[in-house]
């Protein structure tokens, strides 16, 4: 409980911030040359926000007379700023649909993050899940088509009569949008009760033994232990189908799905990219900036809990950008 | 009044401006004050104006019956059905008034008629504070107390006895997120705002018709059965009014209980998806998106519409009911 408390604190706190930060947007063109100068305004999705803050303390350090300005307040608030021009660069967690790009919005990958089913951690065939993993088809069963009503019927012990509890996201997000992706649907196709926010989710599956949800990355493991936060289970996702879940498909700890999602070997989606919008390509000092991101900036990724892309990856986002 | 005297009579002719300014004066600050008290109006109506410009795009490719009658919400596939939304609306909200409404009337009644002053002052100021507490606030307790509850002692229970008869009582949603964890939560945060009204209304009626009551014989009881009761009751409507209206807007609190599922419920442990909910869930997601966001902003227009037409009914009811305007 402790941590929803303090997610709505931290939530109110910035969308304080978001208020204070919202008549002030535009940017002074940078000079050309070597002393870079003026302000970078950025908005959107609250899954980048910790990171582009971080990214953008440690950019001041290098060029003290560039200002930063960044708000949260959801990827299509990032994409609407950006593509409208309050602000210059938009941040932006989930792909980015056509008539957006029509629109003129042109993005860069920066980094990674992932979405995790869990579990509760006293689910009752939860030995068998651990060792049977969850396939795909299965997650089709229960969020798309709701075919499998049973926690029996999910690990092939139909004796077992336990209703499985679903759960997702009510509000629209790059997470339930990612996990509908690796489903082959969209967001409202999701079946099961809606939950308000990441820590919300995660509540109601810790509380409910038959329940199941998906979290991002940074709320299912424990930051202190590395482990999954006290009463949930990361299930393995049965990626190659052989029925088992194979060392590599078991997600332990923190440390290990960080490393499973940036070896690409956790299937993506759900794994997802994070994006960076802006209106048409970027130039001067924004440009300077999201370059720096995709290079210097890339060894703050891991420590602020994000998944590095990979060097292929960054390339891509370079060439992009130059 | 006495301005006026003192500056005809002449003692005060230096000091006091002359005639037709005062007069200018008058007229000036009349203007003033009603320009502003017409501002609340003026915006009203800009913010329905908005609101109906903003949903023009998605009245252009479906007729309006359609979008308030269709069952289907899968905005990206171009399904734009509000039908849920209003019912869940209408559900939870039927639901946190049947629930208030009683406590509600009796403690007042208590307050007004019964209580010494000393419970009254204790106990007044604490139901106020009730409408103090900010309704994310409302929406934590109602997950960590009311939705475990409703899931493990009042769903199994009703479930069982009386689900079976009573299809209201009958659901196949094996959470505690239902419309009745939103109504219960609802019910809590417009307590005080009816128990306040009520409580003001039944103070207002003349002591005179008490002790006329009392004098002939009566109980204190059939005093506020005969006596009291039928002049406060418009007042009291007025108040269960107010409390619904809130009722009908109030978003975080109940977005965090009702299980925003997409579908009309049947039942009172069934999931609801209100409007405020729809618009809070997806607004800063989807505003990127042009249809969506005509939707979404279609959906704030409904539920202007809804609190404008119940608003304006009950006040029409009221006026038909007790035979002229409310003083």
């Amino acid at each position: 409980m402790k941590r929803s408390i303090k997610n709505i604190i931290v939530i109110w706190v910035l969308a304080a911030m978001l208020l204070s930060a919202a008549g002030c947007a535009g940017q002074q063109a940078a000079p050309a040359g070597t002393k870079l100068q003026g302000t970078i305004t950025v908005s959107g999705a609250w899954a980048l926000y910790p990171m582009m803050t971080r990214w953008a303390e440690e950019f001041q350090k290098l060029y003290p007379d560039v200002k930063f300005d960044v708000s949260a307040g959801g990827a299509g608030k990032g994409m609407a700023d950006a593509l409208g021009g309050a602000v210059d660069i938009g941040m932006v967690s989930r792909e980015i649909t056509a008539d957006e790009e029509a629109k003129g919005a042109y993005w860069v990958a920066v980094t990674k993050d992932a979405v995790l089913p869990i579990v509760n951690a006293k689910n009752p065939v939860l030995q068998d899940l651990t060792a049977r993993g969850f396939s795909k088809d299965t997650f089709i069963g229960i969020y798309i088509t709701g075919e499998i009503t049973t926690w029996g019927q999910v690990v092939g012990k139909p004796e077992i009569t336990d209703e499985i509890h679903v759960y997702t996201r009510s509000d629209a997000a790059g997470a339930p949008e990612t996990w509908a992706k690796y489903l082959d649907k969209k967001q409202e196709d999701l079946l099961g009760v809606g939950v308000f926010g990441d820590p919300g989710l995660l509540e109601a599956v810790i509380k409910d033994p038959l329940g199941i949800g998906f979290n991002n990355l940074g709320y299912a493991y424990d930051n202190t232990s590395g482990k999954p936060v006290a009463g949930a289970f990361v299930l393995p996702i049965d990626n190659n189908a052989n029925g088992q879940a194979d060392p590599e498909e078991l997600l332990e700890t923190k440390t290990e799905a960080m490393e499973m999602v940036a070896q690409g070997k956790y299937p993506s989606p759900p794994a997802r990219a994070e994006n960076l919008v802006t209106n048409g390509k970027p130039t001067g000092l924004v440009q300077a900036f999201i370059e720096w991101v995709l290079t210097e900036g890339q060894a703050f990724v891991g420590e602020a809990g994000y998944v590095k892309l990979t060097q292929d990856q960054l390339d891509a986002s370079l060439k992009k950008i130059r | 009044m006495t301005t006026d005297l003192r500056a005809s009579s002449g003692t005060t002719r230096t000091t006091e401006p002359s005639l037709p300014r005062r007069r200018a004066k008058d007229w000036l600050a009349g203007k003033t004050f009603s320009a502003i008290a017409l501002l609340p109006i003026v915006i009203g109506i800009a913010i329905l104006i908005a609101l109906v410009l903003r949903t023009r795009p998605i009245l252009e490719i479906k007729p309006l019956w359609n979008l308030l009658t269709g069952h289907t919400w899968k905005p990206l596939q171009g399904e734009f059905g509000f039908y849920p939304f209003i019912a869940g609306t209408v559900w939870v909200t039927t639901v946190s008034i049947i629930l208030a409404v009683p406590p509600c009337l009796l403690t007042a009644i208590y307050l007004a008629e019964y209580a010494r002053p000393g419970v009254r002052t204790v106990t007044k100021p604490l139901i106020d504070l009730l409408a103090a507490i900010p309704s994310v606030v409302y929406g934590v307790w109602g997950v960590v107390v009311i939705v475990p509850w409703v899931e493990d002692s009042i769903s199994p229970f009703l479930g069982k006895w009386l689900g079976g008869v009573i299809p209201l009582f009958a659901t196949d949603n094996p959470t505690g997120y239902s419309v009745l964890a939103g109504g219960l939560v609802l019910a809590v945060m417009v307590a005080p705002f009816i128990i306040a009204v009520t409580y003001e209304v039944m103070h207002t009626v003349p002591e005179g018709m008490r002790e006329a009551s009392l004098a002939v014989g009566a109980t204190r009881w059939q005093t506020i059965k005969y006596a009291v009761l039928p002049r406060a009751l418009p007042g009291i409507i007025a108040g269960v009014v107010l409390g619904s209206s809130r009722a009908l807007g109030e978003t975080m609190a109940v977005l965090m209980v009702v299980g925003n599922v997409a579908k009309v419920p049947t039942s009172i442990f069934d999931p609801a998806y209100p409007l405020p909910a729809l618009i809070a869930n997806n607004y800063g997601e989807m505003l990127s998106i042009p249809l969506y966001d005509a939707a979404l902003l279609g959906a704030a227009l409904i539920l202007l519409v809804i609190v404008l037409v119940f608003n304006i009914v009950s006040t029409l009811v009221l006026r038909h009911f007790i035979g002229r305007p409310e003083e």
